[in-house]
């Protein structure tokens, strides 16, 4: 079978991860920024191979893996999440110029997972790619040396990544003594055929516990805040948005379309865990005074909100899950950026380094007000669309009601939150008043992400469109 | 592009604009935006004079596909229930802005906020699709936010943030209730005015989940009892001329809202749940009245008669009569224009006097002979003066509610006579007895303050003498309203 072909692009991503590794061992340290620039070159000629291939459909070999417009899509958001991540590292004080290949090359490869991931129709091939983004993560995470909280969080995200993956694994091998199989393409035709064997719903349940490490699912969660906290803030970023996705986009796949969790009655547990997930993460964010921790734990809500899709399931579940997946990339990228930025001026992630940042730079202030009502899902914001579709799926069921009530109850309580940023900057007067600069990669980042914030929030059709199709392929 | 497009997009395109002007052309700023509302009012002029108002349906509507997988458009319109709070609005827009040209902290910021509020607000009155109406109404949260939050008193902050999460925890709410409509109509739609035709045949039961989600977010917005509690300290600590588009506008969108919505849309739930707002209207007419009595502060006072008045609004819906439901429009307009020019009022106090206490003052009237005048004028159409602009609407909630409701009317005759007396009293505290010569060197109002208040003086006398120049307009959609109601 030739059909190997139909991974060229994680393969040329993986290739450019040891060119740019091999790099970084002759380069001079003054010029090593350029392999920021090469990651950057390379992420985005595969992002345009992953657009010129966004409606091919097919199996890979063995039928391990699939191709199609939906893993497309979740490529396209990680490779995205990856483009903004290489820049915002760029002038990122924390790396040290002759790691910079080394960094590079492990984002790249995490992305390659990533990428796997999201079209893994068979276990032991999701186990792979999973824990190729895992080890590439946890080595990111405690890249900044210096700073004993990255250590730290790399150590918790370690500790916590290798059990959740043991656990994953032994819910693996009970699945294939149940069934006798790890490839779900196979295993689909038969589904009837198990339902009832606790062996194997131990199996799914277990394996659940490996997606709910990498979503942050409650009560999975506990590795994020001290990781993100930790963690060099770009590859905070980057965790929070690809390496979330990718997994979502992965559980969309098998618990959603490939084996149904209504099928194995484990619907109503999911649909605890996310409100759980939502509901935890914006009572624990209310309490924070560090950005980081702030948007970790609201990270964890988003989650929450998006796993509400997943419950759903159906075509306009899986529709809200994708499209939500990709107003939140935008928007937390964003948000992560100005962080960057005002923490690179201030020097300080507290959240006391917001006050009267308005009138140190308004343009950024009113950037940063947008991407928090995006988070809030407050129009016109994309946000607001991806909780819209959402809880329209929610409404639509009426027996997951309930999730959407409570959806609505968390978004009115992570207000709170997001405007308590939105206040420092605006109510609150400080004693720096010098300006804050940003600088241009920084600066692009946030610009682009703005502009797909508002745009997506003012004219989602197209996306929807997009998001509709993909769902009615899904194999 | 329409002439309603026209009337919310200048405003929004104004406040985009402002945005480019630097901040130290503190005049650029404030010409530019007065002049942008200016526009806009001129506008709604046009629509006012251009109104058919022989006909009960739509006009001036526009109607572009906006996101097709939903069956959402772009879809606005104006008829007899909006076209006098489109003209309201803008109105009191730029009359705000006038009276906030004294604001001098942050100017520009001030601008774009309000100019984006106009910009929703009108977006509110004139949408008919149920989800443009959604995100004009949240679009009105953000400024509003930020409004109170950096000009207003000194517990702005937590008089911002409870505005905030009070109405977006309403609204999302009634986001729910949006949303079960649509998924209950066929072919799905957010259509209002499909809306309107079908919603009667959804069953009882739903019909009365969707009143209650729709109703938790108009309710806060009016403020209804028991959602009331933001209001006296959102509108006390927001400035002046914010107080004005809060009191005169944002109140209204919550009876439009059940207006245009709950009413025709759910007809069997809205006549299940007509006790209840019946008490809640009681309960808002008396209960307001006597917590405005209770007050010393000026405008905090004047905040609780807004809840009273509301009332008296909310009292006329529920006569389900084409005379009830003129008379709740004819008061969401009249109570904008008299509540509106007594917050100014009593800014204009406040900008010279530093404080509201009512008893820190006496004997005003013979010093500052205009001030007295337009307050007393403002103060008897409040409390329904005949031949003010107030009486009328009054007159007509209570006539239209007495066909049906006797004993609640009987009842809320209370809220008028609390009314009246604390008004007197405040005038009494403040214009009449011996002069404190502690406020001698203070003077009368100025041109600024003139402008801004005297057309609305003029208003509310004109619509008392001739209430035609409003209720020809509002009639006969309001005629086909009730019909629908019967």
């Amino acid at each position: 079978m030739t059909n190997i072909l139909l991974l060229n692009p994680e393969i040329i991503l993986a290739c450019a991860g040891l060119l740019i590794l091999l790099s970084g061992a002759f380069i001079c340290e003054s010029r090593a920024k350029l392999l920021y620039h090469l990651g950057i070159i390379s992420t985005i000629a595969v992002l345009g191979m992953i657009i010129t291939q966004a409606l091919m459909a097919g199996y890979g070999t063995g039928t391990m893996w699939v191709i199609d417009p939906a893993a497309q899509f979740f490529k396209f958001i990680v490779l995205v999440a990856t483009v903004f991540t290489l820049m915002l590292s760029v002038n990122y004080t924390g790396i040290r110029a002759r790691h910079i290949g080394t960094y590079t090359a492990l984002l790249l490869w995490a992305s390659c997972g990533m990428m796997l991931l999201s079209g893994a129709m068979d276990f032991i091939y999701l186990l792979i790619s999973l824990e190729l983004i895992s080890i590439s993560c946890f080595i990111l995470t405690g890249f900044e040396q210096k700073n004993p909280r990255s250590a730290e969080g790399a150590i918790k995200y370690f500790l916590m990544g290798g059990l959740s993956t043991a656990v994953t694994i032994y819910g693996i091998s009970l699945f294939y003594g149940a069934t006798g199989t790890t490839n779900l393409f196979n295993y689909a035709t038969a589904v009837e055929l198990h339902i009832g064997d606790p062996a194997y719903i131990m199996g799914m349940l277990f394996i659940l516990v490996g997606f709910g490490f990498k979503v942050s699912m409650v009560p999975f969660h506990f590795w994020a805040p001290d990781a993100y906290e930790g963690a060099p803030t770009p590859v905070t970023a980057y965790l929070s948005v690809a390496s979330k996705l990718a997994a979502l986009g992965a559980m969309m796949r098998i618990f959603a379309s490939v084996i149904p969790h209504q099928e194995i009655n484990i619907t109503m547990l999911i649909a605890i865990l996310a409100a759980l997930t939502m509901t935890l993460g914006n009572l624990t964010a209310l309490f924070q005074t560090n950005v980081k921790r702030l948007l970790a734990y609201s990270s964890i809500a988003q989650a929450g909100y998006i796993l509400i899709g997943l419950v759903v399931a159906g075509p306009i579940g899986r529709e809200s899950v994708m499209f939500y997946s990709l107003a939140y990339l935008v928007t937390n990228i964003g948000a992560f950026a100005v962080a960057m930025v005002v923490a690179g001026k201030t020097g300080s992630y507290e959240i006391d380094a917001y006050n009267g940042l308005s009138k140190r730079s308004l343009g950024l202030s009113i950037v940063m007000v947008m991407f928090l009502l995006s988070l809030a899902g407050i129009p016109p914001m994309a946000g607001f669309v991806g909780k819209f579709y959402v809880f329209a799926s929610a409404v639509n069921t009426q027996q997951f009601l309930w999730l959407a009530i409570l959806g609505v109850l968390n978004s009115v309580i992570s207000v709170y939150y997001y405007m308590g940023i939105a206040r420092r900057m605006f109510f609150v007067g400080s004693e720096d008043e010098s300006p804050v600069e940003t600088d241009i990669y920084a600066a692009s980042v946030i610009a682009v992400t703005a502009a797909a914030t508002l745009l997506l929030g003012i004219l989602p059709e197209t996306v929807m469109r997009i998001v509709k199709s993909c769902v009615a392929f899904h194999l | 592009m329409s002439l309603l497009s026209l009337i919310v997009f200048v405003p929004l395109a104004g406040a985009l604009a402002i945005l480019a002007i630097p901040k130290t052309k503190i005049k650029a700023i404030q010409g530019f935006g007065i002049a942008v509302s200016s526009v806009c009012l001129a506008l709604t002029g046009y629509l006012y004079a251009a109104f058919d108002k022989t006909t009960a349906g739509m006009q001036f509507i526009e109607q572009l596909s906006w996101i097709p997988a939903f069956n959402i458009n772009y879809f606005v319109g104006v008829d007899g229930l909006s076209v006098a709070l489109v003209i309201l609005t803008a109105l009191l827009t730029l009359v705000s802005l006038i009276y906030s040209l004294n604001i001098t902290l942050r100017v520009k910021e001030f601008f774009f906020w309000f100019l984006l509020l106009e910009a929703g607000m009108l977006g509110v009155f004139v949408s008919l699709d149920f989800f443009l109406f959604y995100v004009f109404w949240e679009l009105t949260l953000v400024p509003m936010y930020f409004l109170i939050g950096v000009w207003g008193g000194p517990k702005k902050e937590y008089a911002a943030i409870k505005f905030f999460v009070y109405t977006l925890f309403g609204s999302l709410f009634m986001l729910l209730g949006i949303l079960a409509l649509y998924f209950n109509s066929a072919p799905h739609t957010f259509n209002m005015i499909e809306l309107a035709r079908q919603g009667s045949l959804l069953p009882l039961n739903m019909q009365i989940w969707i009143f209650l989600a729709l109703y938790l977010g108009f309710a806060i917005k009016i403020p209804a009892f028991p959602f009331h509690t933001w209001l006296p300290l959102a509108h006390v600590e927001a400035p002046t001329g914010v107080s004005v588009i809060l009191a005169g506008i944002m109140l209204k969108m919550g009876t439009y809202g059940i207006m245009r919505v709950s009413f025709p849309t759910l007809p069997a739930a809205t006549k299940w749940f007509l006790p209840f707002l019946i008490i809640i209207a009681v309960i808002n007419i008396v209960y307001g009245a006597f917590c405005a009595m209770a007050q010393k502060d000026l405008k905090k006072m004047v905040a609780y008669s807004s809840v009273n008045h509301m009332g008296y609004c909310m009292l006329g819906m529920t006569a389900m009569t084409t005379i009830g439901f003129n008379g709740a429009v004819l008061q969401m307009i009249t109570h904008g224009l008299i509540t509106g020019s007594l917050f100014l009022l009593v800014g204009v106090i406040y900008d010279r006097a530093h404080t509201r206490d009512m008893d820190a003052f006496g004997g005003l009237a013979a010093r500052f002979p205009i001030f007295a005048g337009l307050m007393i004028i403002q103060v008897m159409a409040s409390l329904g003066l005949p031949g003010l602009a107030g009486f009328v609407g009054e007159f007509l909630c209570f006539l239209g509610a007495f066909e049906s409701w006797p004993y609640y009317v009987a009842v809320s005759t209370i809220g008028i006579l609390v009314t009246a007396a604390f008004f007197l009293r405040m005038i009494e505290k403040v214009f009449l007895g011996p002069f404190n010569e502690k406020w001698a060197g203070l003077k009368d109002m100025n041109a600024r303050e003139l402008i801004a208040i005297v057309p609305l003086a003029v208003l509310t006398l004109a619509i008392g003498i001739w209430p035609r120049v409003c209720l020809d307009w509002i009639n006969p959609t309001i005629t086909y309203l009730a019909g629908l109601m019967k």
